[in-house]
């Protein structure tokens, strides 16, 4: 599988966000597949922080985080900073207005890991061409 | 045409009030308004027409002081409860109790200041008190000279059509939530699998039963939309399954009508498409840059042991692709098949494999 870097020296750090830990563990594995750094986080504050303090190539980002949170907030950070990421959910037309107004690259639930690492690290592979 | 019968009463009449021919109140009004307001045989026709109507109607004369009702059918008196001399002289908003939305109440004052046609739906009271929902028809009425005379209103009681569309919205909430649900149930599986397959390394072998797993997954969401009636739209559920082979719609066809089948004999039919499928991606019609597949369904059978039939026709491969395809086939289709008492046949034409699967059709779920 060819690697993929956020420039010839730093690796391509991939933030993950979801609230199921086992769907996270199937990523944070696919991200290493692809020859990237995984950064996971279960909740909001956890990405907020991972998204501050480094450098993030990519991001996958689960809609619905339970207790009436969405991601919408990593999600309009990202896209501030020129991010790219995917939204990753189970329902598609619930998803907030808000959210679905953000932009981002739509994968529904369930994709398998690779195809969804695959769809979030597209704009990478582009940019590199 | 005059008649001068006495107000309402009950004992003159036949027990069906709604059926009666002649309404005593309507009779009432046309003697206090005259003949210029009803000529003629329409003078009769309203009366008759008042009368046997079950939908509550009622005018208000907004010439007079706060526009009172001036006349008011059976039906009415008989869905609010009120007496004739309770209604007639009186506003409108005596049906109008603590929950009316005052939003609602603003458009038709908006309305009938407008002169406009408006349908909005209130909650009213009946005299005893209890509340129902009034499918409320307003607009102007004109005469001759193009003066406006009454504003007519005809009410109808939805309180039973709000319920059932509330019990519906709750149904399609509750099926929507499952689906949900249920997609996540199968991403957490994919995991499951994956990072099983992963750790054991035998990444190829999880990622093969995950694939299978995601497609009957894909199967059965198509099942949730109309639960109720425990049977799955064939066709949909063939979509489901296949969409990920072809993300940009221009590889696979369809073909096929509404049939509908219970869940058991489609869950074995989307797995065996699974296999077609990723056995046309290896070695077929989809692993090819111009290849394309085409799928028909159809009843199939005789009325007493009715089937599906399914053919699977691929375009665009070449011979040689073909004899791996052969060897590439592991069996599990044909076991599937098998199982659920139905079969599969393969041909392989000079542009690809053709199929057909049959697969004895159960039309009520058990």
């Amino acid at each position: 599988m060819t690697e993929l870097r956020g420039s010839a020296s730093e690796p391509c750090r991939v933030l993950v966000l979801d609230d199921e830990p086992l769907i996270l563990l199937d990523l944070e594995f696919a991200v290493e597949d692809a020859g990237c750094t995984p950064l996971t986080a279960l909740d909001l504050v956890e990405a907020l922080a991972i998204v501050q303090n480094n450098a993030i190539s990519a991001a996958i980002l689960d809609v619905s985080l339970g207790r009436g949170q969405t991601c919408e907030q990593v999600a309009r950070t990202l896209a501030a900073m020129g991010v790219p990421y995917v939204l990753h959910t189970g329902d598609l037309d619930r998803m907030d207005e808000a959210v679905r107004n953000l932009g981002g690259t739509l994968v529904p639930k369930p994709t398998p890991a690779a195809v969804v690492v695959a769809r979030a690290l597209e704009p990478l592979a582009i940019r590199h061409v | 045409m005059k008649r001068n019968i006495p107000s309402d009463n009950p004992s003159s009449g036949p027990v069906d009030q709604a059926h009666t021919v002649f309404d005593a109140s309507a009779a009432q009004f046309m003697a206090q308004h005259g003949e210029d307001t009803f000529t003629g045989a329409s003078g009769v026709l309203f009366e008759q027409a008042m009368a046997q109507t079950r939908m509550a109607i009622c005018l208000c004369d907004p010439n007079l002081e706060d526009m009172p009702i001036v006349f008011a059918n059976r039906a009415f008196r008989h869905l609010t409860g009120y007496d004739e001399q309770e209604i007639v002289g009186r506003n409108c908003r005596f049906l109008q109790g603590p929950k009316t939305d005052q939003t609602v109440l603003k458009r038709i004052r908006t309305a009938l200041a407008n002169e406009d046609v408006l349908v909005v739906e209130l909650l009213n009271y009946r005299k005893d008190g209890e509340p129902f929902w009034n499918a409320l028809h307003l607009g102007p009425i004109y005469n001759a000279e193009g003066k406006l005379i009454y504003f007519l209103g005809s009410q109808w009681d939805v309180s039973d059509v709000r319920a059932a569309r509330a019990d519906e919205r709750h149904a399609r909430e509750l099926a929507r939530e499952l689906s949900h649900r249920m997609k996540n149930m199968f991403a957490v599986i994919g995991g499951i699998v994956n990072f099983t397959g992963r750790v054991r390394g035998i990444e190829a072998e999880a990622r093969e039963i995950n694939d299978r797993i995601q497609a009957l997954g894909r199967a059965y969401e198509t099942t949730l939309d109309d639960s109720h009636r425990g049977t799955v739209e064939v066709g949909q559920a063939i979509r489901a399954v296949l969409a990920p082979y072809d993300p940009d719609g221009t590889r696979i066809r369809f073909e096929g009508n509404g049939l509908r089948s219970d869940f058991a004999s489609v869950s074995v039919l989307g797995l065996s498409l699974h296999e077609l499928a990723v056995n046309a991606i290896k070695h077929g019609a989809l692993g090819t840059d111009s290849g394309s597949v085409t799928i028909a369904w159809k009843r199939n059978g005789s009325t007493a042991s009715p089937a599906i039939r399914i053919d699977w026709i691929e375009h665009g491969v070449g011979p040689q692709a073909n004899a791996k395809q052969l060897v590439s086939n592991d069996g599990i289709v044909d076991r599937m098949l098998d199982m659920a008492r139905g079969g599969i046949v393969r041909e392989w034409h000079s542009d690809g494999l053709r199929a057909k699967l049959n697969i004895p059709l159960r039309e009520h779920a058990e």
